[in-house]
């Protein structure tokens, strides 16, 4: 597998090639924010963001989507995106969440839907260039990504590092114009870059390693932080659904006027919403907002992480959620030191 | 299948909702295969005194009025109230703020005394007579109105988001408005409408009624992190907000 350096006017006309090929998905600004959306030409990518508002696992589980058409005595049939797409600008924690949501989406059920458009993916991954304002990537071990990528790029200032992570990403790289092999000089600079990236991505800093969280959460199930942060919780699912790491979603049936046919559809749910956990017979088994508080945070780093045999938790530590959350209280790393500061470090 | 007999009703509104069942274009001729339509004043003539669903759109605001939707309710197996002025009494609240003679004053002005002109604070629909299901909105969404109709056709409960409009909102991809200095009634405000207001850049007002559990403390945390004063936030809930009930049905 190739590593190549490119320089910035080179891997425009790259870029601008590929979109006459095939759908590219990068960071484009969305006012004075950014997110990701379909390329029309390279001049709109914009690799020097710090978040975007939405994590890139939309384009593997969509907000809604189809998963089936059925009609009665007619069976039923699964309903797939097959599109091949690039999906460019990918930062180093939501690469391991995607990596994380890899691993989910396999282990148990094999998810077709997920994995059909994860198979048509190239992800072309990215350093980072400017932290965001509540990243805390550096906690938790995700301000850099080894794998999971097929093209990993950093910017060396005037030129692109890109580094080939699969047979993929070999052929992607195949086909950068002006790409040269990357001199030892590029690669020590790409080295800096990614050593500092692993400090100072860090503007919450958590007071532990991100790998004691399973244990320290063992002894914090009646710690009176859930109450305390839950008063004034509205239950929205905010931090739910900006979280690059949260997967749960909803299935529902559509019935047409016909009366025999129609569509199931699945569509995002989110863990603090009330009614998340209602079953047959209208019980509900976490009908109060500290329990659906201290879920989620139970969830990112003890259930998840266990369940996946991850030494990197689920909270990769994008701070989506601490901005998007209007009373202030999502913010993991205020919950979990809070917890460190009561309980200790044993 | 026996086609359900169905009579539609307006109280005090604009008929906007109505409107939006007559502009249901293809999907109006479905509905009408599947149920049969024995009153409905804003497209028919014939009345009728039986009927399996009766939709009622408006709110209540005279005590007549109270009077005719009792005896609608008698006649009804299902009861559906359509729209924010049916749902939570709407727009039509606002007057809940003045005394009643004053109101009458107002728009009657020298004939305010005549019998015929008595009024009363306004109701939504479910604080008359019992109500079976909610299409919440002003005006209400026609996807959602021909869904709630099919599901009780196959006698299925519809599912109406328990969940805040934030949850649309953020599905879209939407930056939040309060980032932009605009008290946005979201995080209390029932979704279904798929966050139409925030995603045209202009705050939600609460036209679908609060979601049965909203956090007071939260809505008065935020507006004082934001700096502003609980008086402000109910200067915002105005249109929508005076005196609502629960939402859910
Ligand atoms: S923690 Fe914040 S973002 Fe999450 S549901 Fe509660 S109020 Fe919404
Ligand atoms: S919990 Fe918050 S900070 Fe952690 S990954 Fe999810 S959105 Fe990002
Ligand atoms: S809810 Fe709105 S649109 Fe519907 S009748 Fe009332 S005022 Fe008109
Ligand atoms: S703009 Fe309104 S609806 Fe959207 S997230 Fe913010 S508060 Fe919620
Ligand atoms: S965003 Fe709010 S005001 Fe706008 S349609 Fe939806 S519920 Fe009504």
């Amino acid at each position: 597998m190739r590593t190549v350096t490119i320089d910035k006017n080179a891997f425009r006309r790259f870029v601008d090639e590929i979109i006459k090929r095939q759908r590219v998905i990068g960071v484009c600004a969305k006012g004075d924010r950014f997110d990701f959306e379909q390329l029309e030409s390279a001049d709109q990518l914009r690799l020097d963001y710090d978040v975007t508002l939405q994590p890139p696992k939309k384009y593997f589980l969509p907000p809604v989507e189809t998963l089936l058409t059925f009609e009665v005595g007619d069976g039923y049939k699964s309903v797939y995106d097959d599109t091949p797409f690039v999906l460019l600008g990918v930062h180093p924690y939501d690469m391991v969440a995607l990596n994380q949501l890899d691993t989910l989406f396999t282990q148990d059920n094999y998810d077709t839907h997920y994995m059909k458009r994860r198979h048509n993916a190239t992800i072309v991954a990215c350093d980072v260039v400017s932290p965001s304002k509540n990243v805390f990537a550096s906690s938790m071990g995700t301000a850099t990504v080894k794998d999971g990528f097929d093209v990993l790029l950093t910017d060396i200032g005037n030129a692109f590092v890109m580094e080939s992570g699969s047979k993929k990403g070999d052929r992607f790289i195949a086909k950068a114009q002006g790409a040269v092999d990357s001199s030892e000089k590029d690669l020590q600079a790409r080295q800096k870059i990614q050593a500092e990236n692993e400090k100072r991505l860090n503007n919450h800093k958590l007071k532990c390693e991100a790998s004691y969280l399973p244990k320290l959460l063992e002894r914090a199930y009646d710690h009176p932080v859930w109450e305390e942060k839950a008063k004034t919780c509205f239950s929205c699912g905010s931090c739910n659904l900006v979280c690059p790491t949260c997967y749960c979603f909803n299935v529902q049936d559509d019935v047409n006027w016909d009366f025999i046919s129609g569509k199931r559809q699945r569509a995002w749910d989110g863990c603090l919403l009330d009614g998340f956990t209602k079953v047959a017979g209208e019980h509900e088994f976490r009908k109060k907002r500290a329990d659906r508080f201290r879920h989620r945070l139970y969830r990112k780093c003890k259930y998840v992480p266990e369940k996946i045999s991850s030494q990197i938790m689920s909270c990769v530590g994008c701070g989506r959620c601490v901005g998007a959350c209007l009373p202030d209280i999502a913010n993991p790393v205020k919950v979990y030191n809070r917890l460190v500061d009561d309980l200790g470090i044993k | 299948m026996d086609r359900p007999r169905v009579a539609i009703f307006d109280f005090a509104c604009c008929e906007g909702c109505q409107l939006q069942i007559v502009n249901l274009e293809e999907e109006l001729l479905d509905l009408i295969d599947n149920v049969e339509v024995v009153e409905w004043r804003e497209a028919m003539s014939e009345q009728s005194r039986e009927y399996d669903i009766a939709i009622i759109e408006g709110s209540i605001t005279r005590p007549e009025d109270e009077k005719r939707l009792e005896i609608i309710r008698t006649r009804a197996k299902t009861l559906i109230a359509l729209g924010a002025c049916a749902t939570i009494g709407g727009i039509n609240k606002l007057k809940n703020n003045f005394e009643m003679s004053d109101v009458k004053k107002c728009v009657y002005g020298k004939s305010a005394d005549m019998p015929h002109l008595e009024t009363m604070p306004t109701k939504a629909v479910d604080e008359v007579v019992k109500v079976d299901y909610k299409i919440h909105g002003c005006p209400i969404d026609r996807k959602e109105f021909t869904y709630v109709i099919r599901c009780l056709l196959m006698g299925k409960k519809p599912e109406i988001p328990e969940w805040p409009v934030c949850v649309e909102c953020k599905s879209k991809g939407n930056p939040c408005l309060w980032d932009y200095g605009q008290v946005c009634l979201g995080p209390i405000i029932r979704a279904g409408c798929g966050a139409r207001c925030p995603s045209s850049g202009f705050r939600c007002f609460g036209c679908r009624g609060y979601i049965d559990d909203p956090n007071v403390n939260g809505a008065k945390d935020v507006i004082e992190r934001y700096g502003l004063s609980v008086d402000a936030l109910k200067a915002k809930m105005v249109l929508f907000g005076i005196g609502q009930g629960p939402t859910n049905a």
